[in-house]
């Protein structure tokens, strides 16, 4: 069996009263390609906060390659490999594409070392994916599909082993969303990442992962591969509002 | 500008100026102790707060705590430990109190930092009435006028020259990143508290030394006289109207502003606040990027723009 990088045993995060994630358990191994897909409001975002520090579980263990990390801030969780986009992209508006890159490369990524070349610098990065023609642009003045392109790439700069990816697809056109779920395939089968992907867009991600969670109102109720998971009872249930499917 | 460079030119820069006892008169050399003096202030003010966005207010306490330990060491102690030791009280302090509070965010920040320089401000004044049954100081064994020009020069001199060095570090870069987005910085790796920390302290440091420098030009030494929030507001203005994000910004605008304070103070001494304070808000409404924007707009959009009209264009996808 594959080592485990990232481990999350019955995380739960409550806010006040509501439990926004229940119980989950998750392991990534290494070059896993992962999907976790869930109505609106089932946890997926925030159970990513807990996978990057951002958000500190009520309940569960996490941990990093064995080490547990529950509680460490999420600077710790970047220098331990785990790097991740956000759902809006929050790149740095005032600095260059190139220098948004180069941050990730400056600090989590300086004392990781990684074999792939893709990684070395700011320019490799930017032009594994295609943005090498806006290095030296504003990364503010970048259309969204490629800020979000830019998340990736400072994610890349972290050198991680696992990239958490959050809805990365968001708002893209159909082709460009076919050019998306192949980079991220790429990601996996060239540079050998762990990748973990929450997608509203269900149908793009389940052709490319190999593994699907599925969680509904914080708890995990699926967890297998995509075929398994489309023949599931509650995941249809789950999706289609709690009535029978039909036969 | 290469951090290379502009050390080199700021050490060019100093060694002109240290010229000035011998060939300006006493009047014109006060008024550049006062231009160095808001220099100084102006450019460790922007070290921090400059790239980080966080307002600090904190200039008056900081300023305040290194006058103090020169009026407490100067008769006793080396003039030169006196100005460093007033940068590391300083520094210290910044250090301990921005682990309790940098975790805080605009305008929390700013109120909390205000009140740090009123909160020192009584806490010494308790502390020399308790102990030494005095509510001020008179400095009598001082260093010459020359002394302490070439101590302000230096002071000065330094906190530009470090900032330049700290642009150009990773400790900048970092502080940029905090400023852009804080999370998305800790994310990538930065330990944004011991950051925030050590820019905190180190924009402290220049502030309490150059306190301990400028404090023997008064003779008498009282609390509301060093822990003036006129001092700290000042700085901010100045190092906001120059354009936090630069170097070159507060340094300009350090130097027009002394001497056109000192030029209102004379003309109009009643009126010349009034003026200050309209002049700061129709920057802050139409300039909010400070003079320096003003320059620095001019020169990368011819540049830039060609490659951000090729970004948007229909190479999309």
């Amino acid at each position: 069996m594959a080592d485990v990088l990232l481990a999350a045993r019955g995380v739960s995060v409550r806010f006040g009263g509501l439990i926004a994630v229940d119980g989950v358990d998750l392991e990534v191994s290494e070059r896993e390609l992962i999907g976790i897909i869930g109505p609106n409001g089932a946890g997926k975002t925030t159970l990513f906060h807990t996978l990057s520090g951002l958000v500190r579980p009520t309940a569960g263990r996490l941990s990093v390659r064995g080490r547990d990390l529950t509680g460490r801030p999420p600077h710790v969780f970047a220098a331990h490999g785990v790097a991740r986009t956000f759902q809006t992209p929050r790149v740095f508006r005032e600095m260059t594409a190139e220098a948004n890159v180069r941050f990730g490369l400056e600090f989590a990524g300086r004392r990781r070392a990684h074999p792939h070349d893709a990684f070395d610098d700011a320019r490799s990065i930017l032009a594994f994916l295609g943005l090498a023609e806006v290095a030296s642009v504003p990364a503010g003045a970048l259309t969204p599909a490629r800020q979000r392109l830019l998340e990736i790439g400072m994610a890349f700069g972290a050198r991680p082993d696992v990239l958490l990816l959050d809805e990365v697809a968001a708002g893209l056109t159909e082709r460009e969303l076919e050019t998306t779920a192949q980079l991220i395939r790429r990601v996996r089968d060239e540079l050998g990442v762990a990748v973990v992907w929450i997608e509203h867009a269900v149908r793009a991600l389940m052709g490319v992962v190999e593994r699907v969670l599925v969680l509904h109102q914080g708890r995990k109720i699926a967890d297998g591969s995509p075929a398994l998971v489309a023949r599931d009872r509650a995941v249809t249930e789950a999706y289609l509002g709690g009535e029978e499917p039909p036969a | 500008m290469s951090a290379a460079r502009a050390v080199v030119a700021t050490g060019a820069a100093a060694l002109v100026l240290a010229a000035a006892p011998w060939l300006l008169s006493d009047f014109l050399l006060s008024l550049t102790v006062a231009c160095l003096m808001y220099a100084g202030l102006a450019v460790s003010w922007a070290m921090f707060s400059g790239p980080t966005h966080y307002l600090s207010l904190a200039t008056a306490a900081f300023f305040g705590l290194g006058a103090y330990v020169t009026a407490w060491g100067v008769a006793t102690l080396p003039w030169a430990l006196c100005v460093a030791g007033g940068g590391l009280v300083a520094a210290v302090f910044a250090a301990l109190v921005g682990a309790a509070v940098l975790h805080l965010r605009g305008a929390y920040f700013a109120v909390l930092t205000f009140g740090l320089g009123e909160l020192v401000r009584h806490a010494i004044t308790y502390f020399e009435k308790s102990y030494f049954r005095t509510v001020g100081r008179v400095l009598t064994k001082t260093p010459d006028a020359t002394t302490v020009y070439l101590t302000v020069l230096g002071v000065a001199a330094a906190a530009v020259a470090v900032a330049a060095v700290v642009r150009a570090s990773r400790l900048g870069l970092a502080l940029r990143g905090i400023g852009g987005d804080e999370e998305r910085a800790q994310t990538l790796g930065v330990s944004t508290r011991r950051m925030k920390i050590a820019g905190f302290a180190l924009s402290a440091f220049f502030a309490g030394a150059m306190g301990a420098a400028v404090a023997v030009r008064w003779t008498y030494i009282d609390p509301p006289a060093v822990f003036n929030p006129f001092i700290g507001l000042q700085t901010v203005l100045i190092a906001m109207v120059g354009g936090a994000a630069t170097l070159g910004g507060p340094l300009a605008s350090a130097v027009v502003f002394s001497l056109f304070t000192e030029f209102l103070r004379l003309r109009f001494p009643y009126a010349f606040l009034l003026v200050l304070g309209t002049l700061l808000i129709v920057l802050v409404l139409y300039l909010p990027g400070g003079l320096a924007s003003l320059v620095e707009r001019r020169r990368p959009a011819a540049a830039a723009g060609g490659a951000a009209r090729g970004a948007g264009g229909p190479t999309r996808g």
